[in-house]
């Protein structure tokens, strides 16, 4: 995979005056569906601006499947962006702010009517196409927005916030949205809050706090690397006591805490294959009652926590 | 036990459109789910009873005060923390929350004291002697909090708590929530899109559709109703296990290579399983009973009307 | 030893009576607007004219501080309607004054924000949400029109005698009337501008405005129509009419007959009402 693939940010650093966006960040997005991740005020607005060419890095290079924002129309047809922001021009309906923006690509009358309707649809919107958007409740302004980025079959998205104020059934629907277009290949950039959406939906993670990326890659790989870090899991059984006497017989436990209620208990290996090699035999030599066993920290959220931590997130 | 809400063909209208179409029911759970799509009338049922809507026909009580006769006692039992920005710029965190005290009849030092005592609670440090202006999204969201329970009331209503929190701060209100709740002494009505902030916070759910409550359900109870559905992820091979697994009696769907969806007939235990895998050498490195209940239903209750639209 | 573990209690004490609650809203904007200096000095200002006004009474009946100050009787000023009504009319132009430094922040910073709900969702209706804003407005303006006035009234009583007080009670009665019909109008007023007016330098000059562009208007339209009924927009032209009648029973020639001039200061209050009503609602519900 080349360069001419991936969204590739080189050493890019952006400040507004004194005041630091985002410092020194290296990135290289192949297709697929990334989240951009980290609390408010630590540059993830900053970064899509940057990709997206809204914003100019005040040193360092970004160029989107070989392409720079030096060459704007060449870049906007291969970019769509929605911004977390909720602002339209006033006295349009849906239909007519999409087509008003596909007309700008130069596209006739006709083809621009086609692609709005067919964006239109894609998100659900039709039935109040016609309908000004100033009316719109707060889920429909969103899904415009969307139905904007997408309405010119556009090879990146980059979406701030996408989800924001969608009910759950939409939610649904925009995840299974993306999920499709990353299937056809498409460079899917998301920022969102919502970690455990995160976790289901996003093929790699980018982790920033304070300007700066802390992590980036696949949630896995991403929490292997961090050794010094031993591998948290939960086991809710009937004897805890059983898994945890068994489990410092080993030399791989690091710690073991138990549930307040006596029925599970929290581990800390240094190895997570063993442990489960381990625990399958337990639960056949004592006969456990296993009712749940989950890697406690193997997800967005955790790897969040030691490495953001409540940081960013004081009051 | 008393009711927190009663609902008597409450209808309300807007011009021409029927929002809420003859809602009807008695409600006393201690924590309230409220979902929905947009436009199926949450906010408007919320609003309606804070009173800032007058009922086309029907009516409603909370604890047992009637909405359109009885409004301010009930306004001074309610707390309502709206989902929209709400604050006034030019005052200071502690002074805004000690006017709201006052306006909700706490005499002028109680008022004072408690307000401190509130904003300590929602983690307002210094940052409370400074102007709301200033204030971060989540610190507004944490003022409106404590203004929301700064009188004590006895009905907490949350629009979408949690919305634009980045998660540090969305655990810390979530957290809340369930400290608030936990003391037992304040019932709690939660309207989100998340559902997970619901499954977090409430026992009760209530979903609206099209101005009609076309669910509503105790949590517990569903869990409880799923036992024999498994979720797995597995390391290892998938394509033995799962076999040797339907030969026992479980139906397997695979997802992704890793993820495995079981259904358990009566027989089949889990140490069975556990067998399975110590005999293939197969880490089962997440187990546990469905826990997406809440998703299948809200799903089911929008069956018929995917992708529906509302103004 | 113990350990205070500091969790979410309910509120279990006393409450403040629910009709007199609104009053907590003007307590609030007089913390907020007390605390500028140039306010203060402003306010206390205002109450010197009428000091002056106690002197000049005060060497009417006091011969002795007449001859020490070597001051004619006959060159006093009489203590007459007159002597009230230029009182009230100087008193009332600096309430305008303080109206239009104060009514501006009273409203606004709640619809900026869009804090009316948690307002609303309190024990307080909008009427008593509005009345505590125009109260705040009323209380500050009685404190520098009528009641200094009417103090002055009795001061004088005192000084002259009984027979004064029941001979010229009309008096006292138009003070507190005419300083009642102009205090509502321009709290109406600066009320409802507040309200539909974020930025507060203009939400002051429009008050302003209206009272001159109303003049101007109406002494256009009273030029080119040959007619009086053009004042019905002038409210400082209503507003002397009034007072006239008031004070001195007698109509103002070449002008608006009494009656309309009261009924067009009425009217001009509904009008505020009715642009208040409006503005002061929980959520708006946007029409498609």
């Amino acid at each position: 995979m080349t360069d001419q693939d991936k969204i590739v940010v080189d050493n890019v650093s952006k400040f507004y005056g004194e005041v630091l966006g985002v410092n020194r960040v290296c990135l290289s997005i192949p297709p697929g569906i990334t989240s951009l991740v980290g609390p408010n005020g630590a540059g993830k607005t900053t970064l899509l601006n940057l990709i997206c060419g809204l914003l100019r890095p005040t040193k360092g290079k970004i160029s989107v499947l070989g392409q720079t924002v030096n060459e704007p129309d060449l870049l906007y047809r291969k970019l769509g962006y929605c911004s977390q922001f909720d602002a339209f021009p006033r006295g349009l309906t849906g239909l007519e702010l999409i087509y008003g923006y596909l007309k700008v690509y130069g596209l006739s009358d006709r083809e621009a009517h086609q692609m709005a309707w067919s964006a239109l649809e894609t998100v659900n919107l039709t039935d109040a196409a016609n309908r000004r958007v100033h009316a719109y409740s707060k889920g429909m302004r969103q899904r415009v927005k969307l139905a904007q980025a997408i309405s010119h079959r556009p090879q990146v998205l980059i979406l701030d916030e996408p989800l924001n104020g969608l009910d759950p059934m939409a939610r649904a629907e925009v995840i299974a949205l993306f999920q499709r277009l990353a299937a056809d290949g498409a460079h899917v950039l998301i920022s969102s809050h919502i970690l455990h959406e995160v976790d289901m939906i996003s093929d790699r993670v980018i982790l920033i706090n304070n300007g700066y990326v802390v992590a980036e890659g696949n949630i896995r790989g991403v929490r292997d690397e961090m050794d010094e870090h031993p591998m948290q899991i939960m086991v809710r059984c009937d004897r805890p006591a059983a898994v945890a006497a068994k489990a410092f017989e080993q030399d791989h436990a690091v710690e073991v805490k138990m549930h307040e209620d006596g029925q599970g208990l929290m581990i800390r290996t240094r190895s997570a294959d063993q442990f489960y090699l381990m625990l399958n035999r337990i639960v056949l030599d004592c006969n456990l009652n296993v009712e749940a066993v989950a890697p406690a920290d193997d997800d967005v959220y955790s790897v969040y926590q030691y490495l953001i931590g409540t940081d960013g997130g004081r009051l | 036990m008393q009711s927190v809400i009663e609902l008597d063909n409450l209808t309300i209208r807007f011009g021409r459109q029927t929002v809420l179409k003859g809602l009807k029911g008695a409600f006393s759970g201690r924590a309230i789910g409220l979902l929905g799509p947009n436009g199926a009338g949450k906010t408007t049922l919320l609003h309606t009873l804070l009173g800032f809507y007058p009922p086309a026909a029907g009516t409603g009580r909370v604890f047992g005060y009637d909405i359109q006769r009885e409004i301010k006692k009930i306004r001074h039992l309610i707390g309502y923390m709206p989902e929209n920005d709400s604050f006034i710029a030019d005052m200071t965190g502690i002074r805004f929350v000690r006017m709201m005290a006052e306006l909700s009849g706490l005499p002028p030092s109680l008022a004072l004291e408690r307000a401190h005592e509130t904003l300590f609670y929602v983690g307002l440090g210094e940052a409370r002697y400074r102007k709301l202006g200033t204030y971060s999204l989540g610190m507004k969201q944490m003022a409106k909090l404590a203004q929301a329970i700064v009188h004590g009331p006895k009905l907490l209503i949350l629009d979408e708590p949690t919305n634009g929190l980045d998660p540090p701060a969305r655990q810390r209100m979530i957290s809340l929530i369930r400290d608030i709740r936990a003391t037992g002494e304040t019932a709690l009505i939660l309207s989100s899109h998340l559902l997970r902030d619901v499954e977090e916070c409430c026992e009760e759910v209530m979903i609206l559709k099209e101005g009609e409550i076309v669910v509503y359900c105790n949590l517990e109870e569903e869990r409880k109703a799923n036992r024999k559905f498994l979720e797995l992820e597995i390391i290892g091979d998938t394509q033995p296990f799962v076999e040797m697994a339907e030969r026992l009696g479980c139906e397997c769907a695979v997802q992704g290579g890793y993820r495995i969806k079981m259904v358990l007939p009566e027989q089949v235990h889990i140490r069975d399983l556990y067998s399975l895998a110590a005999n293939k050498q197969i880490q089962i490195r997440k187990l546990n009973y469905k826990r997406d209940s809440l998703q299948d239903i809200f799903l089911k209750a929008m069956e018929g009307n995917r992708g529906s639209l509302q103004a | 030893m113990a350990v205070y573990k500091h969790s979410y209690q309910a509120y279990t004490g006393p409450l403040t009576s629910t009709s007199l609650r609104f009053l907590t809203l003007p307590r609030y904007a007089y913390q907020r607007i007390f605390g500028s200096r140039i306010f203060l000095a402003l306010f206390l200002v205002c109450f010197l004219p009428p000091l002056v006004a106690a002197v000049f009474i005060y060497l009417q009946h006091n011969a002795k501080a007449l001859q020490i100050l070597q001051i004619p009787i006959n060159e006093l000023i009489p203590i007459d309607a007159a002597f009230f009504q230029v009182f009230l009319y100087i008193q009332c132009s600096l309430g305008f004054i303080l109206a239009t430094l104060v009514g501006p922040g009273l409203v606004s910073p709640d619809l900026t924000n869009n804090a009316l709900p948690l307002y609303l969702s309190r024990p307080l209706t909008r009427r008593d949400y509005a009345l505590g804003k125009i109260s705040a407005l009323l209380i500050l303006l009685s404190l520098i029109t009528w009641i200094p006035l009417s103090l002055l009234f009795f001061f004088e009583a005192k000084m002259a005698g009984m027979e004064w007080l029941w001979k010229n009670i009309r008096l006292e009665i138009a003070i507190v009337t005419g300083a009642w019909i102009w205090m509502l109008v321009i709290s109406l007023l600066a009320v409802a501008l507040s309200a539909w007016v974020k930025w507060r330098p203009i939400a002051g000059a429009l008050i302003f405005g209206v009272f001159i562009v109303g003049g101007g208007f109406g002494a256009l339209v009273n030029t080119v129509l040959f007619t009086n009924w053009g004042s019905l927009v002038n409210i400082a032209a209503m507003m002397d009419i009034a007072w006239r009648w008031l004070f001195r029973g007698e109509g103002t020639p070449n002008s608006l007959p009494v009656w309309s001039a009261f009924a067009g200061l009425v009217g001009f209050c509904g009008v505020c009402l009715l642009l208040l009503s409006k503005k002061l609602k929980a959520y708006e519900v946007v029409r498609s």
